[in-house]
């Protein structure tokens, strides 16, 4: 685990933040996660973006909070991240590993709509850091692979911002490209 | 012989647009071949046949292949040869970028565009890549522009050692939004050819994922 500190840390703001229930904070939260994650390129640190993001995403949802298993989802994400939190105070990454795994796990113990719910919002936070990665630079390949996404997925996201259209992008002019793609046809 | 070399994201933005067709009327004018690697393949076809959503997708891909529209780069290039040219390409271009704070390299770029790289490299006859996606294109064409990309991304400083692509040749790069402007021109295109029809297309494929702006869009519009 790389920047376990910087981790602990953000785990434990993560905690505060959830019991405030503040999800703007976790959100931006998540994005400095994700700076250290485009470098360290570390899984934890990627799990950890994910997480964050995810949480930030269903706490500012507050029709979820009146769902069946809300409680149990609760429960499981503060009692698994103080476990996180202690683990890894103790220099045990496993078992902060375990942990962690755990709050998503608990997902499938989820009766009625709210555990699935919460599982895609999971699953467009994997989409959105790899987006976040590639934003910061790294190529669409090496993103999806981080992440674990489908470049099929990351496609139409990566088409629905703006990043394409940053003049920093443009690296060759239009005519000379053409010309190229023209030349090879001959 | 020439080569168009293609990397996943043109493939998958010309599928999702419904214009996979398209790639087989342009192999017919074209003197050359179309190559995927397998690296590439991996990510187009093999990967996603086992995701319920875009299998249908990799199926048409896939059919592609087995028809001859796209050659395997394995028909011209040893695998063993390729994977090691493959292996020095991700050592340079992984090794460029460092943080100034504690000097850790990033890596930017994947075995995918690598395998592109490589087998450009390997390459005797005249190729060109088409890629969509920007930091492979950035990384030979304007590496300045990515190490200032990424030290403000990052809000961290940023150093590239440039000089050790030095050692990579100068690539030759398309991407699907130029393929279909051929496509245009030459009349492949089976619907009513006129300038609505190009801007669909252009806009098409920068929303399914390439990097092209607006502006670059406009003024290939005004190319024809």
């Amino acid at each position: 685990m790389k920047g376990s500190e910087n981790i602990l840390r953000i785990l434990q703001e993560t905690k505060l933040l959830v019991e405030k229930n503040n999800s703007f904070e976790l959100k931006s939260l998540s994005d400095k996660t994700i700076r250290s994650a485009t470098i360290s390129q570390d899984a934890d640190n990627i799990i950890v973006a994910v997480l964050v993001y995810s949480l930030g995403k269903v706490m500012e949802r507050e029709h979820y909070k009146k769902m069946e298993g809300w409680n149990e989802f609760y429960n499981a994400v503060i009692k698994n991240l103080n476990l996180a939190i202690r683990s890894l105070k103790m220099g045990n990454i496993k078992n902060t590993r375990v942990y962690l795994g755990r709050i998503r796990n608990s997902l499938n113990k989820i009766s009625g709509d709210l555990g699935r719910y919460i599982k895609d919002v999971f699953r467009k936070a994997e989409i959105n850091k790899a987006f976040k990665l590639y934003e910061h630079g790294l190529s669409s390949e090496q993103t999806a692979e981080l992440l674990g996404v489908s470049l099929w997925d990351l496609a139409s996201y990566i088409g629905q911002s703006n990043i394409g259209d940053a003049k920093i992008s443009i690296s060759m002019p239009v005519k000379k490209r053409i010309k190229i793609a023209e030349d090879i046809f001959g | 012989m020439k080569y168009l070399i293609f990397d996943s994201g043109p493939i998958i933005s010309l599928t999702m647009n419904g214009m996979l067709p398209i790639i087989e009327k342009l192999k017919e004018v074209f003197d050359g071949e179309f190559i995927l690697t397998s690296q590439v393949k991996n990510e187009i076809v093999d990967r996603p046949m086992k995701i319920k959503r875009y299998k249908l997708e990799a199926l048409r891909v896939m059919d592609l292949i087995d028809r001859g529209i796209f050659k395997m780069s394995s028909d011209i290039i040893s695998p063993q040869k390729l994977n090691k040219e493959i292996s020095r390409i991700l050592k340079i271009t992984n090794g460029v970028l460092r943080t100034v704070q504690t000097g850790e390299k990033i890596k930017i770029i994947h075995e995918g565009e690598a395998s592109c790289l490589a087998f450009s490299n390997l390459s005797d006859s005249d190729n060109v890549i088409v890629i969509d996606e920007r930091t492979t294109r950035l990384l030979t064409e304007a590496p300045q522009n990515l190490e200032k990309m990424m030290g403000k991304k990052l809000h961290t400083p940023i150093k590239a050692e440039l000089s050790l692509l030095d050692g990579l040749k100068k690539f030759k790069f398309i991407r699907s939004a130029e393929l279909l402007f051929v496509a245009y021109k030459k009349g492949l295109i089976p619907i009513k050819k006129n300038k609505d029809l190009l801007d669909a297309l252009l806009y098409g494929v920068k929303f399914k994922g390439a990097a092209i702006s607006s502006q670059e869009i406009e003024e290939m519009k005004k190319l024809v």
